[in-house]
């Protein structure tokens, strides 16, 4: 039988689709690169993925896994062509154990609703990605996704204890555990991040937190992008670490202010949204050392007064990407990331970089953890404007990593920033990664092309097809 | 890199501890590194990688054909105060890494009682101290890890920022490899400042450290359960109203139980005063609770058997992390041991480092 046709026997024929519409949907993510997806499944169980896995083998294509699509970097797109597994029927929330502060869920589950649904423990999931209300946590564990709260809280990784993975030839494993330090090598940590290139992750075991018992929002203004950065600079170096540290500019201020009518000070230069959390008496006096650096820094500052006042500052940080659409039609977004003594100097670069370009550019980004997340606002319509679009891009991540930093803060490497990594790993680690790949999956058949450059290892060498023309980093 | 040969035989050293007749070398760079692994894996010459040795019964323990101390990697290579991460070299003891820091108040949180330990064991043993319960466990915190493989390969993971999804996840790889996967040179850590005041509060029950949001630890000992702060001062002070109790100001870590051999129980946190209840009578322990390990005491003659059965069916372990005995160390190996042996050969295909020293005996 063909593939679609013993895909449809598994699963039977409503979950499989080859629908034109349903692939060119499945064929892309949220970035700007392209695949061709060959045939779309709808899984509801492990055993189901496994099953798929083998009959994927069989055909010799690749699996692609899928959750929202709300990736940046091409992780999900199906560059090879191949069976798109999509998780979004892999949504149940199995078991919450408000004890031990855990729950399994399915890779399905939107991060959004997993702090819903355990709100009632006044427990929440800490990754905050912008696209919390969309994205699932399957795409947050293949990403090891961050969100502003990562300052503190750490990245996805920190809040993941298992996963139950299904690996080459449809075998399922259960890597870490409910206790702390399982024996043996941490290939939980190892699958975390991995872009679903070792395997497919069908349930995770996630670490909930508890939710603070007090919370303090402040909004910075400053004269100059200056300020604001070296006021970042100043908490950390004050012994803070905010829960969250965010920083926009005036021209992203401008455009979300006019979509959102948050009360934004549009005439600064730049905008610092600070949050502290945990006893008050601990976020007053670290609000207090946040007021102090700010005002040496010359900041205008006022602080959330009520829950609805502090919802509306977040909203506005949440929702800036999409604001950007009242200025063109198409958006590039980046993320680097740097040490954070080197955010004045590299922010400073990176708009060089885009005036001499004649770019629109635009910034909200974590600026406590160095991760820089510059937009480019352009119409792809002109092919002359794309082209410096691309120019910019390349400069501004060698900047980044002139700077000390590195090519992905959280959004992952995927095909986007694959043929960049030798910028910061040698052949020698690339070689060491690839062996890693081959060990969890030696045919090479979960999302192949990504995050390795071809060539990394010998066994990529007549496989995918280079990053297409029209693409850039 | 220098390139020198550290086989010369006038570069041989003494290692304290390590097993008598076995030749010991003290490479001084990654140079010294890759000839010195390379020339192992060309003669099939089982490596035994040596920091500190504080950690040396943890895992099975195969006799070494040469002893390779660390302790040549020493010094802090480059510290940024301001971005609150360090890059160290292996062999720096925690002692002078932690002695360093606080000159600027600040702290990697390592194991609070190192000894002579090193980083580059404190990583490579998982080793993540008193204070995880509010900054994660050690693996949690190491961005960066550079490492010479079995054979001779100088492999780098990580990135030298506080936030990096750039490849796979080296660090998290080689935090617990126990120096199968390499002999780790350099490792980039996050550090957080030292906070403005402290405290040590006596309480009645475990449980009672639930009033307070975050404490930084709640250890359980023979002589009872202490909640340990850490904040500004007023916070620490909203703190000690909350708990109530007798208290001292300062961080009073317990020592870790001392006996002819040392065993660590590692259960989810709810069962951890199960685990207690089942603890030899009289064996000083300490049990770090919200985190679930607890690290006992006893005599070798002492049946570790059934806290291992119940420990295991629990979805948890019992490993030996210090002293002599004929128990296994390890207890059952995990599932997903094919896979495990493969990554092993992956960064050690003669299989020379650590060998057998794995759960499994990979």
């Amino acid at each position: 039988m063909g593939l679609t046709a013993d895909l449809a026997d598994l699963l039977g024929a409503a979950r499989v689709t080859e629908d034109a519409y349903a692939l060119h949907l499945y064929s892309s993510d949220a970035g700007v690169i392209r695949g061709e997806a060959t045939v779309v499944v709808f899984p509801e169980s492990t055993e189901e993925v496994a099953g798929v896995v083998r009959i994927a083998e069989r055909h010799g294509v690749p699996i692609v896994a899928r959750g929202a699509g709300t990736g940046l970097a091409a992780g999900a797109v199906p560059s090879e062509g191949g069976v798109v597994v999509s998780t979004t029927r892999m949504n149940a929330i199995f078991e919450v154990d408000p004890v031990d502060m855990t729950a399994w869920v399915g890779p399905g589950v939107i991060n959004l609703d997993l702090s819903a649904a355990t709100s009632v423990h006044r427990l929440h999931f800490a990754p905050d990605p912008s696209s919390q209300s969309v994205c699932t946590v399957g795409g947050n564990v293949a990403n090891n996704s961050g969100g502003p709260h990562c300052l503190a809280e750490g990245s996805t990784v920190n809040h993941v204890l298992a996963v139950e993975a299904v690996l080459a030839g449809g075998e399922v494993v259960t890597l870490g555990s409910s206790a702390p330090d399982p024996v043996g090598l941490d290939l939980r940590g190892v699958m975390v991040g991995s872009e679903g290139t070792l395997g497919m992750v069908t349930r995770v075991l996630v670490r909930l937190m508890a939710d603070p018992p007090d919370v303090r929002t402040l909004l910075l203004a400053f004269e100059t992008v200056e300020d604001a950065a070296a006021t970042v600079s100043g908490v950390i170096a004050r012994g803070v670490v905010p829960a969250a540290l965010e920083m926009m500019d005036q021209r992203m201020a401008t455009v979300v202010e006019n979509w959102l009518g948050a009360g934004l000070p549009t005439e600064a230069a730049a905008l610092l949204l600070a949050e502290v959390l945990g006893e008050t008496a601990a976020v007053e006096a670290e609000a207090e050392v946040i007021r102090q650096v700010g005002a040496a820094h010359r900041a205008e500052i006022t602080t959330a007064q009520t829950e609805a006042e502090r919802a509306l500052l977040w909203k506005a940080r949440k929702s800036a990407f999409g604001a950007v659409a009242q200025t063109a039609p198409d958006y590039y977004l980046h993320d680097t990331s740097v040490p954070r003594t080197r955010l004045v100097e590299t922010m400073a670069a990176v708009y060089e970089i885009a005036d001499r370009h004649h770019l629109v550019m635009m910034n909200v980004f974590h600026a406590g953890d160095g991760n820089l997340h510059p937009l480019i606002a352009y119409d792809g319509r002109n092919p002359d404007e794309a082209a410096r679009v691309r120019l910019a891009a390349e400069e501004m991540v060698a900047v980044c990593v002139d700077n000390g930093g590195t090519l992905s803060g959280e959004h992952g490497i995927g095909l986007e920033k694959r043929d960049l990594m030798s910028m910061v790993f040698s052949e020698a680690d690339l070689d060491a990664q690839a062996r890693l790949k081959e060990c969890f999956d030696p045919a090479d058949t979960f999302n192949p092309a990504k995050v390795l450059p071809l060539g990394s290892r010998c066994f990529d060498l007549s496989g995918p097809r280079p990053v297409p023309d029209g693409v850039w980093v | 890199m220098t390139g020198g040969d550290p086989l010369a035989p006038e570069r041989a050293i003494s290692v304290a501890g390590a097993p008598d007749g076995v030749r010991a070398v003290g490479p001084v760079d990654e140079g010294e590194l890759t000839h010195l692994l390379q020339h192992a894996s060309a003669t099939s010459q089982k490596v035994a990688v040596w920091g500190g040795g504080t950690h040396r019964r943890i895992g099975y323990d195969e006799p070494p054909d040469l002893v390779v101390s660390t302790l040549g990697l020493a010094g802090i290579i480059d510290w940024e105060p301001d971005d609150l991460t360090v890059v160290v070299g292996a062999g720096t003891t925690v002692t002078d890494l932690e002695g360093e820091l606080g000159t600027r108040q600040q702290s990697a949180v390592l194991a609070e009682w190192p000894g002579g330990g090193t980083v580059g064991g404190a990583v490579a043993s998982a080793t993540s101290g008193y204070r995880r319960l509010r900054y994660g466990p050690i693996r949690d915190r190491l961005l960066e890890v550079r490492a010479v493989t079995g054979d001779g390969r100088v492999v780098k993971g990580g990135a030298r920022v506080v936030k990096s999804v750039t490849g796979y996840d080296l660090p998290r790889l080689y935090t617990g490899s126990l120096g199968s996967l390499g002999v780790i040179t350099s490792v980039c850590l996050k550090l957080w400042p030292l906070t403005e005041a402290v405290a040590t509060v006596r309480v009645d029950t475990p449980e009672a450290a639930g009033a307070v949001h975050r404490p930084l630890a709640v250890l359980e000992t023979r002589e009872g359960v202490t909640v340990l702060l850490a904040g500004t001062a007023a916070e620490v002070q909203a703190q000690l109203s909350a708990l109530g109790g007798a208290h001292r100001s300062c961080l009073d870590y317990p020592p870790p139980p001392t006996g002819e051999v040392s065993w660590s129980i590692r259960v989810r946190p709810s069962l951890l005063t199960v685990a207690v209840s089942r603890l030899p009578p009289g064996s000083p322990f300490v049990a770090q609770h919200g985190v679930g390990e607890v690290t006992f005491a006893t005599t070798n003659s002492f049946e570790i058997s059934d806290l291992r059965s119940w420990a295991e069916e629990s979805g948890g372990a019992v490993v030996r992390v210090a002293g002599e005995g004929s128990a296994d160390p390890w207890g059952t190996p995990p599932s997903t041991l094919p896979l495990q042996r493969r990554v092993v050969a992956a960064f050690d295909p003669a299989r020379v480092l650590e060998p057998g020293r794995l759960p499994g005996r990979i």
